[in-house]
């Protein structure tokens, strides 16, 4: 599918989101996932697949994911159209903030806006992480593998590699 | 290495291509915890900045939306060079690593028909979707004592996860009212 428009769209989409994605991208993964699986651009477990390619690959994983789905959608030049939505946006956001903080820091508000939304933000990263171990789901065991990815998270300091390492292992072997 | 000469200034000593090189080394290093690398390299190896003043970028870079991480190397090179610093620190952290991935993933995309792939693929995004989750329910540990905060944590959750409504439609519907509740205890407080 290698159509302009469709592109456009989707970095447009992009753009918006990464303009309101308090708390990092993960947050808006659901959006994304509803809005590319509805206009029939990526499937579930493309959509999976994108998610698993980019989180093994150091650097900007987000912007990576949001390329590959550009890339799906339009090629070389989607992709770069999807990278820019994802980052472009919100560094225009950061300069300006950055340059304006002198300012408005002292003020209690940015304060009081910055405690109200950190409890959103944190249900969104994890609907995140919900949305995408349904589009990975492939039944019981794929859902065992991301109960257990919690549960080590949470209870060991192993590197989070090797839970996807292991989890990829599993998958490689049959067994998910 | 003469440490006083760059204590001293240390905006002079810092380069474009330095803070693209620094940059790159945190993108290409930060698997998986892009900040803890950000710090190591701009505060501990090359004393960019102090923790003081990391600190601050950090604050800054947690109100905005957007890649954290992506904005505290805008700003760290912002703070160091100004505009063309903040260009040559963010070009280091995406453009490289960005191409590689792209190539790399794209390749290994093409063949994900192939059945072994898919189902080391599948077992990827499983694992990786806990970790997500994990980090969510780390994130919301600190809080778990205010019951204001879960209920909001909740109503995000259930608005993205299980109605799937727009995200703007969600912040747009809930942040107000988040912010107020959080201004109103914040103002009753001693």
């Amino acid at each position: 599918m290698n159509s302009p428009s469709a592109s456009v769209a989707l970095a447009a989409h992009l753009a918006l989101l990464s303009s309101i994605s308090f708390g990092g991208f993960p947050s808006v993964l659901p959006d994304v996932h509803n809005f590319v699986t509805a206009n029939g651009w990526v499937t579930d477990r493309e959509f999976a697949n994108f998610f698993a390619v980019s989180q093994v690959m150091p650097g900007p994983n987000m912007i990576l994911m949001m390329s590959f789905i550009g890339l799906k959608v339009g090629g070389i030049p989607g992709a770069m159209a999807s990278a820019f939505a994802t980052f472009g946006p919100p560094c225009l956001m950061y300069y300006t903030a950055h340059r304006l903080w002198d300012r408005f820091r002292e003020m209690p508000w940015p304060q009081i806006m910055r405690r109200g939304l950190t409890p959103l933000t944190i249900g969104l990263v994890i609907a995140g992480g919900y949305v995408m171990a349904r589009a990975a789901d492939s039944g019981w065991p794929s859902a065992l593998v991301t109960a257990a990815a919690v549960g080590l998270m949470l209870a060991t300091r192993l590197n989070p590699l090797w839970i996807l390492v292991t989890g990829g292992a599993l998958g490689g072997l049959g067994l998910l | 290495m003469s440490e006083t000469i760059e204590a001293i200034s240390p905006a002079e000593q810092v380069t474009l291509g330095a803070l693209f090189f620094g940059f790159l080394k945190v993108s290409l290093l930060g698997f998986g915890g892009g900040l803890v690398w950000a710090r190591r390299i701009v505060v501990d190896q090359k004393r960019w900045l102090d923790d003081q003043e990391f600190a601050e970028i950090l604050t800054l870079c947690q109100f905005m939306p957007g890649p954290n991480i992506v904005g505290i190397t805008l700003c760290v090179g912002s703070r160091l060079r100004g505009p063309l610093g903040a260009v040559s620190a963010v070009a280091g952290f995406i453009l490289l690593p960005w191409t590689v991935g792209l190539a790399l993933g794209g390749l290994c995309l093409r063949y994900a028909h192939l059945a072994v792939l898919q189902n080391v693929l599948s077992g990827l995004s499983a694992a990786a979707a806990g970790l997500m989750i994990a980090t969510g329910i780390r994130l919301l540990m600190p809080h778990r004592g205010r019951r204001t905060a879960l209920l909001f944590a909740a109503l995000a959750f259930a608005g993205m996860a299980l109605t799937k409504l727009p995200l703007l439609i969600v912040l747009l519907g809930l942040a107000p009212l988040s912010i107020t509740v959080t201004g109103i205890a914040s103002a009753r407080a001693p």
